[in-house]
């Protein structure tokens, strides 16, 4: 679920003095709708400010019994990563100050500066150990695809402290929209977002071989689909095997170690109508296994999250409603 | 197929046999034979390039095997082990048929194997091992058990 701060505000005081006359002479704004991702009507309410908003939206009503705080206003910086760095901090020390203390229930994801690996492994280093602090959350748009050798520390810093790394759905402007360059259409950028600049995540973090490196890093694809992954998986397989030697410490299928190193959460579910199909769509690869139920509050993105959930077994809505992240992020 | 001392370590030669063609390398002073065939698509296998094993313990870490052990499809590049046939791609894969190779003293007429002044006719048809497994017919395609590689140093 999401959380934010209203406005850049609400973070003053966890802001050196020299970035709140920065905020204040750069004109620099804070948008807790990331960066304008969602059009301005869109029926989606406030992402929440407050634990007592997140409460009544949603803890309660929907009897959760844990929940992880996903903020993501930090992701449409500006380029100063001095500021990005101090950002990023602050938002964390206001999920730990404001959130994590207020209600047992609730974990929180941590942010870290996407332009300094250097300061990132800082950062993870500072509250990454904090006892309600899960996951390191990176924007799924990016200067470089995250399994880049320079990304490499980040990555194994997060593993190091017991931390999942989410990569979420959106990021800068200034970063292409899709994998393949920029585009002028909002249409073109909500598309790719929710399923194709992921894909070519998925396939560099398996082929740059941080998984070889570091073997105990845990991946979740938030907010980003996960239908598109069979026909991905397949394809990386078939192609993996007549060039393995360009990759030899890819030493595996992909398919195979995206099993063991990534999970997907359900929002949006891009599914058919027919339950039959969606039936089909999930067995393709065994996706009660992998799936990980996410409210992605306070985004609405239909219905196909409920034909999803009506399509698993007993067995896997137990898995995919809870089981799967309690294991993933250690929650049991 | 040939005489040994026409037969330089490194080379290949490709080989027709009644319909079918085998590839049969020498590395060092070893021989290996495999049907031309590649069981993913048909491609003229024994074509392709030999090479060695590779491993990695990390990203931009590599470590080549001194020995040539592999030959890869010219088509997509699925390698399979000279000795044995059996590809590396996983579970599941069909190993290409290797065939055993030996060295013999004597006359071309002793290889072929003539007997009783009968020769044996150009066509073989290749024949798999079938068998009962749970219900199922089971026809068995993997290659079948082969030394890895005959010693070729007696003349």
């Amino acid at each position: 679920m999401h959380c934010a701060p209203a406005a850049l505000g609400d973070l003053s005081q966890y802001l050196e003095p020299y970035w709140r006359t920065y905020v204040h002479d750069g004109g620099v704004h804070l948008n807790p709708t990331q960066g304008g991702a969602y059009p301005p009507v869109v029926l989606t309410g406030a992402t929440p400010a407050s634990v007592e908003d997140l409460r009544t939206e949603l803890l309660d009503p929907a009897g959760l019994r844990t929940a992880i705080l996903n903020c993501t206003a930090s992701f449409h910086c500006n380029r100063n990563p001095y500021y990005e760095a101090a950002l990023t901090s602050a938002i964390n020390d206001w999920l730990v100050g404001e959130w994590l203390p207020r209600d047992d229930r609730l974990r929180a994801s941590m942010v870290v500066p996407t332009l300094d690996a250097d300061a990132a492994v800082a950062e993870i280093e500072r509250v990454g150990g904090h006892p309600g602090i899960v996951q390191v959350l990176l924007p799924v748009r990016t200067d470089v695809p995250w399994g880049n050798k320079r990304n490499h520390r980040l990555l194994a810093a997060a593993a190091e402290h017991g931390l999942v790394v989410g990569l979420h759905a959106w990021g800068r402007v200034g970063n292409a929209a899709t994998p393949t360059g920029f585009t002028h259409s909002y249409l073109e950028d909500y598309l790719s977002n929710s399923q194709m600049i992921v894909q070519a995540q998925v396939t560099s973090l398996v082929t740059e071989g941080v998984f070889t490196r570091v073997p105990g890093l845990r991946v979740a694809l938030l907010e980003c689909g996960f239908s598109w992954l069979p026909t991905l998986l397949w394809r990386f397989d078939k192609d993996w095997k007549g060039v393995w030697r360009e990759v030899p410490w890819l030493d595996g299928r992909p398919s195979e170690v995206v099993r063991r190193h990534i999970r997907l959460t359900t929002a949006p579910a891009h599914l058919p109508r027919d339950p039959a199909q969606v039936r089909q769509a999930l067995d393709l690869l065994d996706l009660g296994a992998l799936l990980m139920y996410a409210s992605d509050h306070p985004h609405v993105h239909g219905d196909g999250g409920d034909r999803l959930l009506a399509a698993l077994t007993e067995a896997e809505r137990e898995r995919v409603t809870g089981r799967n992240a309690e294991e993933w992020y250690g929650l049991a | 197929m040939a005489k040994l001392d026409e037969f330089p370590t490194g080379e290949r030669r490709i080989v027709q046999v009644g319909q079918r063609t085998i590839g049969v390398f020498r590395v060092g002073d070893r021989f290996y034979a495999m049907n031309n065939y590649c069981p993913h698509m048909g491609g003229p296998l024994c074509e392709g390039r030999t090479k060695p094993w590779l491993s990695s313990a990390a990203p931009g870490e590599f470590v080549l095997d001194e020995q040539e052990a592999l030959v890869a499809c010219p088509w997509h590049g699925w390698e399979y082990d000279l000795a044995t046939g059996q590809s590396f791609l996983g579970p599941g894969e069909p190993p290409a048929r290797a065939y055993e190779v030996t060295v013999e003293r004597g006359t071309p007429e002793r290889i072929a194997g003539g007997r009783n002044g009968r020769r044996p006719g150009p066509y073989v048809a290749e024949t798999f091992p079938v068998h009962v497994e749970d219900s199922y017919v089971v026809v068995d395609t993997s290659s079948r058990p082969v030394a890895a590689g005959a010693a070729g140093g007696e003349r």
